[in-house]
């Protein structure tokens, strides 16, 4: 029973929480909806972690043990986990099934231990099952393009990657697929090893780089709030000086002013000229930043949404910036933007006048009577309607 | 807001060289003809019409068509403009945006291409083509303002016609107008290297007014927006027009210049609205000699009405006979048809689509 201890304490059902609103307001919030929640602390490993690094679990109203029925009507504290063969159980039975060792899934009969389920993420259990045989190739199946001598054989070693998967997520010859991943794992483990430590060197950069920044950063807002300190100080100085000045001396009063307030500014240029090195370090970090992040961005092509063959005209005239434009004044010289608001431009008015106006200039007009759309009288049939 | 409804989705891949856009639009495509063909139009239709409205009158009343005085594709074109000068003032009266004006006088125009005077009085035409205008131009206005400012008008005779101008103009709403044009010219002269001098805002306003001159004519129907623009520019200062034209097409100068010359003697002679006096008695004939089968009220308007009634219960009674039929043999959709009924019953159905 020490061990009990060690997992945690899910299963007196004290320190997990789980379903905060279903506990707290039972009856208020009885939907059928699943819904998405977060623990705080789990032991488990599996699920699927979110951006801040807990587990989301999945959770809904309509649960029910597969085992001993009990649903969350009669247990408000139900809580459902996967077992590695992806059944679901809720604690007490796993509680009651497992803990004199390795016992039979009751479900399909395979060999289950305790520490081996999992807390549920998705609410479709293939999806869990899927993201859970993927996270465990891509550990092993890490090889990169630059493991590759071109392009075709990366190819095909990410096909063969996505085959095994598919094999494994569908159970299509496990035994068979599970010896082409030992296989796999033999011939290539200096390779796996290698890019496991490369990850992890790239992580740990990322890292540091990152921490660099931090520091950098409040490096830099205590420099200015130092700096903030001093011109306050310069500037009570500044009055300080200017009252005894005037106390001692007897020059013209508007003169001594003007002179500590020259002083004043000459040491103001001096400081600011001295801070404009302190930046030129920064830029550094952006520049790594900036060029870990375009290894993984593709270039983005400018999106086209229309492409066709229509000749628009585009050679016979060029826009100008501004026109000197009577009709369109009203438009321009209204600084609200009330007549704008649906978004119209006086550009794109102008633009669509100028086209017009050098648009079918050479098309010579029909003559004679070979015109191409002939209009009958049959027309009037129209009429007759 | 006409250009982009007239550049198709998918333009088709084949056509090497890139198509004009100006020549994509149904502007260019239907409404652009040659004035012989403009003639020709209007006089087939004219005689197409009284030929109609003869064999109307005298099945009214044998002989009373030998007296009538049926009106000359000349006549009715007459009566078409002085409508047409009439949308301005109403234009100028409802505030209206100059493209509403232009739409609702080209909607006119191409109306009159598919109709004749003697069926459909240009007035309510008139009022129609511009509410059909307002809609397409994107300048909405309700109904009741609309015929509450225009007096002896309800709102039956503004509707009334609309989906039948709509029809006549082929549903190709979108037109190119020659005042866009002009400002586009205006503005280009901004951007030639020897920008000229003396811009003076008269000149923009005088060529201006011969664009809405040039709205009473044919010209529209056919030379491009452009060409008219042009020639309006050359009417109001021909040095700035040679040298936009020059700059713009120096090779094709000399073909255009024919083009531009033939549109400003198109304008000075036609670009001034009717004489009322002349186009008072064509109205009064036009009474006379209005199609009956369109006056509410007369006698062949009621035989048509009823040759129509009569039609439609005759199609009602058939349909009903066949469903009471059907039911009494059980199955509400009828007996599994053999392979000839089919045949029959589905040239009775194709026939019956013809009629219709």
């Amino acid at each position: 029973m020490a061990n009990r201890a060690n997992t945690g304490g899910w299963l007196q059902g004290k320190t997990v929480r789980k379903g905060g609103i279903a506990s707290t307001n039972q009856h208020t919030a009885r939907s059928n909806t699943p819904q998405v929640q977060s623990t705080s602390s789990t032991i488990f490993g599996g699920g699927v972690k979110d951006a801040s690094g807990r587990t989301s679990e999945f959770f809904s109203m309509d649960d029910v043990c597969p085992v001993c029925k009990s649903d969350r009507y009669l247990n408000p504290k139900l809580r459902l986990l996967v077992s590695s063969c992806y059944h679901k159980m809720c604690e007490s039975c796993i509680d009651r099934l497992f803990t004199l060792g390795p016992a039979p899934c009751p479900i399909c009969t395979k060999v289950l231990r305790k520490l081996a389920f999992t807390p549920q993420t998705f609410e479709d259990l293939g999806v869990e099952k899927e993201v859970a045989i993927r996270r465990r190739m891509a550990k092993e199946f890490n090889k990169r393009r630059e493991d590759f001598p071109d392009l075709r054989q990366y190819n095909d070693y990410l096909e063969e990657v996505e085959d095994i998967t598919f094999n494994l997520i569908n159970d299509i010859d496990v035994s068979q697929t599970e010896a082409r991943i030992a296989a796999y794992r033999a011939e290539n483990s200096a390779l796996i090893e290698l890019n496991i430590q490369r990850e992890e060197q790239y992580a740990q950069a990322l890292r540091e780089q990152e921490e660099a920044e931090r520091r950098d950063r409040e490096q830099r807002a205590l420099e200015a709030r130092r700096e903030e300190e001093e011109e306050r100080e310069e500037l009570e100085r500044g009055h300080r000086d200017i009252i005894n000045r005037l106390e001692t001396s007897d020059k013209d009063a508007k003169k001594v002013i003007a002179k500590s307030r020259a002083d004043a500014l000459k040491r103001t240029s001096a400081r600011s000229a001295s801070n404009a090195t302190a930046t030129q370090s920064t830029s550094y970090a952006q520049l790594l930043r900036s060029r870990a992040a375009q290894s993984t961005t593709v270039p983005d092509v400018p999106h086209v949404p229309l492409q066709d063959d229509w000749y628009a005209y585009d050679d016979m005239f060029e826009m100008r910036g501004i026109y000197e434009d009577r009709v369109s004044e009203v438009v321009r010289k209204d600084r609200e933007g009330v007549m704008r608001a649906g978004g119209y431009r006086v550009e794109d008015a102008w633009e669509r006048a100028l086209r017009l106006a050098v648009a079918g200039l050479d098309v010579r007009p029909l003559g004679g009577m070979d015109a191409q759309a002939e209009i009958t009288s049959g027309d009037v049939v129209m009429a007759s309607a | 807001m006409s250009m982009p409804a007239q550049v198709p989705q998918i333009a088709s891949p084949s056509s090497s060289a890139k198509k004009p856009l100006y020549e994509g639009s149904t502007q260019y495509k239907n409404w652009r003809f040659s004035p012989e063909k403009l003639t020709r139009i209007r006089a087939s239709l004219n005689a197409a019409a009284v030929s109609v409205i003869r064999n109307t009158f005298e099945a009214d009343e044998p002989g009373s068509s030998s007296n009538v005085l049926f009106l000359t594709a000349d006549e009715e074109h007459l009566l078409v403009k002085l409508y047409i000068s009439k949308i301005s003032q109403l234009c100028g009266h409802f505030r209206f945006p100059e493209e509403v004006e232009a739409t609702a006088v080209s909607y006119m125009k191409r109306f009159y291409l598919k109709n004749t005077v003697m069926d459909w009085h240009p007035k309510n035409v008139m009022l129609t083509a511009l509410f059909l205008a307002t809609k397409t131009t994107n300048n909405p206005i309700s109904l009741e303002t609309y015929t509450s400012h225009i007096p002896k008008t309800i709102p039956s005779d503004v509707l009334d016609l609309e989906f039948l101008v709509a029809q006549s103009l082929g549903f190709e709403f979108a037109v190119w107008h020659a005042h866009r044009a002009l400002w586009g010219i205006w503005l280009d002269l901004q951007s030639l290297p020897d920008t000229p001098p003396d811009q003076s805002q008269d000149i923009y306003d005088t060529a201006t007014m011969h664009v809405r001159a040039s709205r009473l004519t044919d010209a529209e129907l056919i030379y491009s927006p452009s060409q008219i623009a042009l020639a309006c520019m050359s009417l109001a200062s021909p040095a700035f027009a040679s040298q936009w034209a020059g700059s713009k097409i120096p090779s094709l100068a000399d073909t255009l210049q024919p083009t531009i010359e033939t549109i400003k003697s198109l304008i000075t002679q036609a670009g001034h609205p009717p004489d009322v006096e002349s186009v008072r008695t064509v109205d009064r004939r036009l009474k006379l000699c209005k199609n009956p089968e369109k006056v509410v009220g007369s006698k062949a308007y009621l035989a048509k009405k009823a040759e129509e009634e009569r039609k439609a219960e005759e199609k009602r009674s058939r349909k009903a006979d066949e469903i009471r039929k059907a039911m009494e043999n059980g199955d509400p959709f009828g007996d599994e048809l053999s392979w000839q009924e089919k045949e029959e019953k589905i040239k009775e159905i194709v026939d019956e689509d013809d009629n219709d």
